[in-house]
């Protein structure tokens, strides 16, 4: 079934550079334009910038808009066309590739990634493994649970309730007067949180991420391991942020696979052309 | 076919900005709300923008862009600095002369209505007097937009306001954009029925002001009154007597 691991690796892996240039160009992007109103009151022009909120370039505000998109025909309050056109973009996206936008564009995974970065210093192998398998493997659906609530409750109020508990707004509105509460508690937990856990708010409780994952059932190019040349050394396994088994499958159809590439060969898998993003052929994992 | 990582980093910039990019060229591509209102859809002003559907939230600017008054001008009629005029919020108005509610006139949003439609001709009813300041009547006067019988009646509702010298000060502190005027809860022309449904009065109540079956209670009532031609001030205000007795 696999090679023996006598087989030696065939070259060093690289280290996959663009996907952290296109993480803090979004990054950056995102903090300019939350910044750009209170920037502006300060003297610094970045006309550059659309006049946008947060709202406006959320893509999970036209997931739960479609609602009342459908019935009524606006949006729900505070959201507007361009978060629609982005949802649209995403699931397009979603549809070739994966959850791409949660691996490589989403500024709150980043930040979570850059705070997971000391978190790897401090604990060593022990990071990401904290939470005992069963436990975690319960946990993984809570963030359908989080996804079904609000687009309930943004169906029946026609409000952006998620607003008051969303870490991510709350990040970057840390210096305007609309925090939330519960939103800023939320934000600690989570910032404390990815000290021990890789992307837990990812992992556990994003419903956008929940709506995008689904689609790593269906999309067109999947990660697929070539087990005649794999030797099993679980490196695959170690590098994904996401603790998905690489090496017991062959194609990964993990509703959690965030597309961040890293465990295929051009990064830590140490065998060239054995993990790979490839155009799914319909074999089963 | 693979994908490596360069190449899926491109994939990803191209699908986002071009989906842009499209939307914008599309027109498609808006981040704020639309301060645009209604248009007529039938009749001799088929295709116009209504009067009637002019928001608080609206800036002087906003109504230029669509009425093609300059908002100069709307500062001119309303009293207001000309280097606040595009920024103006039509709202604001009610705070700047609020002292005038006391004798029971009001000049707000209803009177900026009240004065598009007289400078462009185009339609507005409303069930109430509408009251306009000295400044807004003389332009209507001096731009031809009145006949002479119109001109003379409205002097009736022409209110004098050289006397009223607060205007200046105010207008640097009048509300600012998305913020309430008062504590509890007010009926805005953004508000839905789910909102109102929300303070505790049953569809029963609504339904008896509309005089029609609750519709999605996701709907803005503001829409909803000029859609089926009913006059927004006149629910607006039964229904905030409803809210405020709870």
């Amino acid at each position: 079934m696999t090679n023996v691991a006598t087989n030696p690796p065939s070259r060093k892996p690289k280290k996959l550079r663009i996907r952290s240039w296109v993480q803090g160009f979004f990054l950056i992007l995102v903090l300019a334009i939350s910044l750009k109103k209170y920037l502006t009151e300060l003297g610094i022009n970045l006309s550059f910038l659309p006049d946008a909120s947060l709202h406006a370039i959320c893509p999970f505000g036209g997931v739960v808009s479609l609602y009342q998109f459908f019935t009524v025909g606006t949006f729900v309050q505070k959201i507007h066309d361009s978060a629609f056109v982005l949802m649209l973009a995403a699931f397009a996206l979603a549809l070739l590739v994966g959850p791409a936008i949660c691996g490589w564009v989403c500024p709150f995974g980043t930040v979570q990634e850059l705070i997971g970065t000391l978190g790897r210093k401090l604990h060593g192998k022990h990071y990401n493994n904290f939470i005992p398998s069963k436990v975690d493997k319960v946990l993984r659906y809570l963030r359908y649970v989080v996804l079904a609530t609000v687009v309930y409750q943004t169906a029946v109020t026609g409000k952006l309730i998620f607003q008051g508990v969303d870490p991510y707004y709350a990040l970057f509105n840390l210096w305007s007067g609309e925090l939330a509460p519960a939103a800023l508690i939320l934000l600690g937990i989570i910032a404390v949180t990815s000290l021990f856990v890789e992307r837990p708010w990812c992992k556990y409780a994003c419903p956008y991420g929940a709506v995008l994952g689904l689609t790593n059932f269906i999309r067109i190019f999947k990660i697929r391991r070539n087990e005649q040349t794999c030797i099993q050394c679980g490196a695959c396994n170690r590098a994904c942020p996401m603790n998905i088994t690489v090496s017991d499958t062959k194609t990964v159809n993990n509703h959690q696979c965030i597309s961040c590439l890293k465990c295929t060969s051009e990064q830590n898998c140490p065998i060239a052309k054995t993990v790979e993003l490839q155009v799914w052929r319909g074999e089963k994992s | 076919m693979k994908l490596r990582s360069f190449t899926l980093g491109i994939v990803i910039l191209v699908v986002i900005f071009g989906s842009v990019f499209l939307a914008d060229a599309l027109g498609y591509w808006n981040t704020e709300n639309l301060a645009q209102p209604v248009k007529f859809e039938s009749g001799e002003y088929a295709g116009e923008f209504n009067p009637a559907d002019i928001r608080g939230s609206y800036s002087f600017g906003d109504i230029e862009n669509t009425f093609h008054i300059d908002a100069s001008i709307l500062a001119q009629a309303f009293e207001v600095a000309e280097s606040q005029a595009n920024a103006f919020q039509v709202k604001s108005l009610e705070t700047i002369y609020e002292s005038l509610a006391a004798s029971g006139v009001e000049i707000g949003t209803n009177s900026v209505k009240y004065f598009v439609s007289l400078y462009t001709g185009l339609p507005f009813e409303s069930t109430e007097t509408i009251y306009l300041p000295t400044p807004a009547v003389e332009i209507l006067i001096a731009k031809g937009k009145v006949s002479t019988e119109a001109a003379a009646s409205l002097q009736e509702i022409t209110v004098d306001i050289a006397d009223f010298t607060n205007t200046s000060s105010n207008v640097t502190g009048a509300i600012p954009k998305g913020t309430e005027t008062t504590t509890g809860f007010v009926i805005k022309g953004s508000t839905t029925f789910r909102e109102i449904l929300d303070t505790g009065i049953s569809q029963k109540e609504i339904e008896s002001v509309t005089g029609k079956a609750l519709p999605n209670p996701l709907i803005v009532i503001k829409t909803y009154c000029t859609e089926r031609q009913l006059d927004f001030e006149t629910v607006k205000i039964s229904l905030q007597a409803l809210v405020d007795s709870k």
